[in-house]
């Protein structure tokens, strides 16, 4: 009998030794850049200008659920601010695009991993994200915000109690604020920006802190809720990001950046997918033209 | 890997831990009630109550974890019913749980020939006596692996947790790799706490195994 145990635990044992090298194997290939999906990307875990050009398919990263910068629209298409832009992009480059919907916690992991060739989901620059990608220039600004139901405006975060909650989504820049500089808030965290919104509209938490860009399209979206914070710590920008090292793609996006400036490109791309949601109001705040950040 | 950043994020995944195994076991000891209940019902034939468990177990059954906890979490407080995220998860984990047991009770009062039933009946035991003594230790006997081999599914299933905001390991684990990019090491820690609670649940599993078997008959 004791035996048979010492045995079965000998067998899990190794077992587990098993799984750990498993994993140890695959962390050497990923930092090696093999990524599984051999076809999609070369030796280096990216693919350069050229072999993108060459497979006449472009992947690229964006949210689903994120409107009005990146969502799939009643016909099922892709749509919104960033994918207005990832069309062009595509478009200028010569190649199909091919959208791959992300959550905001793995944008980066899909970068890394080569599963797409640039991530377009309002991706906010920030030093922890820019050691792990290479961002491009910016093409838009933003700040924190909170909303909160109108009965119970928060317009201060003081205004918190021990036993509130606050809604933020995993892997935003929200998250990471008030993680470090609010540690006292308890936090309600949501992997999806629906199911955010779902729990907020339930009723769970007392405010919903994220991108004002954000806060500020769901509270004018929908009956019942203002935004007491319209902005919070230091205004970010938003950018596209590659691969660590994808120089090729990271230059070429850049210099197309600049181009489109002289098209007045992005704010074109307000008017046509930000307009109804904030109003010409916005449109300087937001829009960053040709990768200048106005001071 | 940062042997740093794992003792960092030890703490996080011990309290996840805790919480994984607080909802994993109540939901689980729910399950076993809720399975032992129907397939006793199934099994004895109750009218009308059979036909409920049957529809119970085949809608639970037949939908995925995350689709029922979605389902409570965010679509009862539509209706008004405004329910916790823990209780979500004990409550889905349960539900779900006690349709897979059942299943694996029905397996056990099965295999019993109902002249065992007749016989006791005939010694001049009442239904719950035969019920309690001869039936129901065998039945749990011969459905011990299935039970156990659930107990560990159920287990694992506390991983689509995140989805209603539960800080589990998995959820743990995603929230750390989205905020600071210590991919490697978050894995790592994940697999290692998934193999703490379940490793243990295996090795007892197979020992309850072979001693609960002694009781069965003509073995």
């Amino acid at each position: 009998m004791m035996n048979k145990v010492v045995k079965k635990l000998t067998a899990f044992g190794l077992v587990a030794v098993a799984a750990l090298g498993l994993m140890a194997c695959g962390s050497a290939n990923a930092a090696s850049g093999d990524s599984e999906s051999g076809s999609s990307a070369s030796n280096n875990g990216y693919r350069t200008l050229d072999e993108i050009k060459e497979d006449g398919t472009i992947n690229i990263g964006v949210f689903s659920d994120k409107a009005p910068f990146g969502y799939v629209d009643e016909n099922g298409e892709y749509t919104g601010y960033d994918v207005y832009f990832a069309n062009r992009l595509a478009e200028d480059l010569g190649v199909d695009v091919n959208f791959v919907s992300t959550e905001a916690a793995s944008r980066v992991e899909y970068l890394q991993t080569g599963k797409v060739d640039i991530i377009l989901a309002n991706f906010t620059v920030t030093d922890e994200r820019a050691e792990q990608v290479d961002f491009a220039l910016p093409y838009m600004n933003v700040a924190l915000g909170v909303v909160s139901h109108e009965d119970n405006v928060i317009t201060d975060l003081d205004q918190i109690g021990e036993d509130d909650q606050v809604i933020v989504i995993s892997g935003t820049t929200a998250e990471t604020y008030l993680t470090e500089n609010y540690p006292e808030i308890q936090l309600q965290k949501f992997d999806t920006y629906a199911a955010a919104k779902s729990a907020f509209e339930n009723g769970t938490g007392v405010a919903w802190a994220n991108d004002n860009t954000e806060v500020i399209a769901f509270a004018n979206e929908n009956e019942g809720y203002t935004v007491g914070i319209e902005s919070l710590g230091d205004t970010d920008t938003i950018a596209a990001a590659v691969t660590k090292g994808n120089d090729t793609l990271l230059q070429w996006i850049n210099e197309e950046i600049e181009s489109l400036a002289s098209e007045n490109f992005f704010h074109k791309d307000y008017e046509e997918t930000l307009l109804d949601t904030y109003g010409a109001d916005y449109e300087e705040t937001l829009v960053v033209e040709g990768g200048k950040v106005a001071e | 890997m940062d042997f740093v950043v794992l003792k960092e994020y030890l703490p996080l995944f011990a309290k996840a831990m805790i919480l994984t195994l607080k909802i994993g076991w109540m939901g689980i000891a729910f399950a076993i009630l809720i399975g032992l209940f129907s397939a006793m019902i199934k099994h004895l034939g109750v009218p009308f109550l059979r036909y409920v468990v049957s529809v119970y177990i085949e809608l639970f059954r037949n939908t995925p974890l995350l689709v029922q906890l979605f389902f409570l979490y965010f679509g009862l407080p539509k209706i008004g019913i405004d329910i916790d995220a823990e209780f979500c998860g004990v409550l889905g984990l349960a539900l779900l749980g006690g349709a897979y047991m059942a299943e694996a009770f029905r397996s056990g009062f099965e295999a019993i020939e109902p002249i065992q039933m007749e016989s006791a009946l005939s010694l001049g035991m009442n239904h719950f006596q035969a019920m309690g003594h001869v039936i129901l230790p065998q039945a749990v006997s011969i459905s011990t692996p299935a039970f156990v081999a659930n107990i560990i599914f159920l287990l694992k299933e506390t991983s689509v947790f995140s989805a209603i905001s539960l800080m589990d390991l998995m959820f743990t684990a995603k929230d750390l790799i989205g905020s600071y990019y210590k991919t490697t090491e978050s894995l790592a820690l994940l697999v290692i706490f998934y193999l703490v609670i379940l490793l243990p649940v295996s090795i007892v599993g197979s020992i309850v195994e072979r001693r609960v078997r002694y009781a069965s008959f003509g073995d």
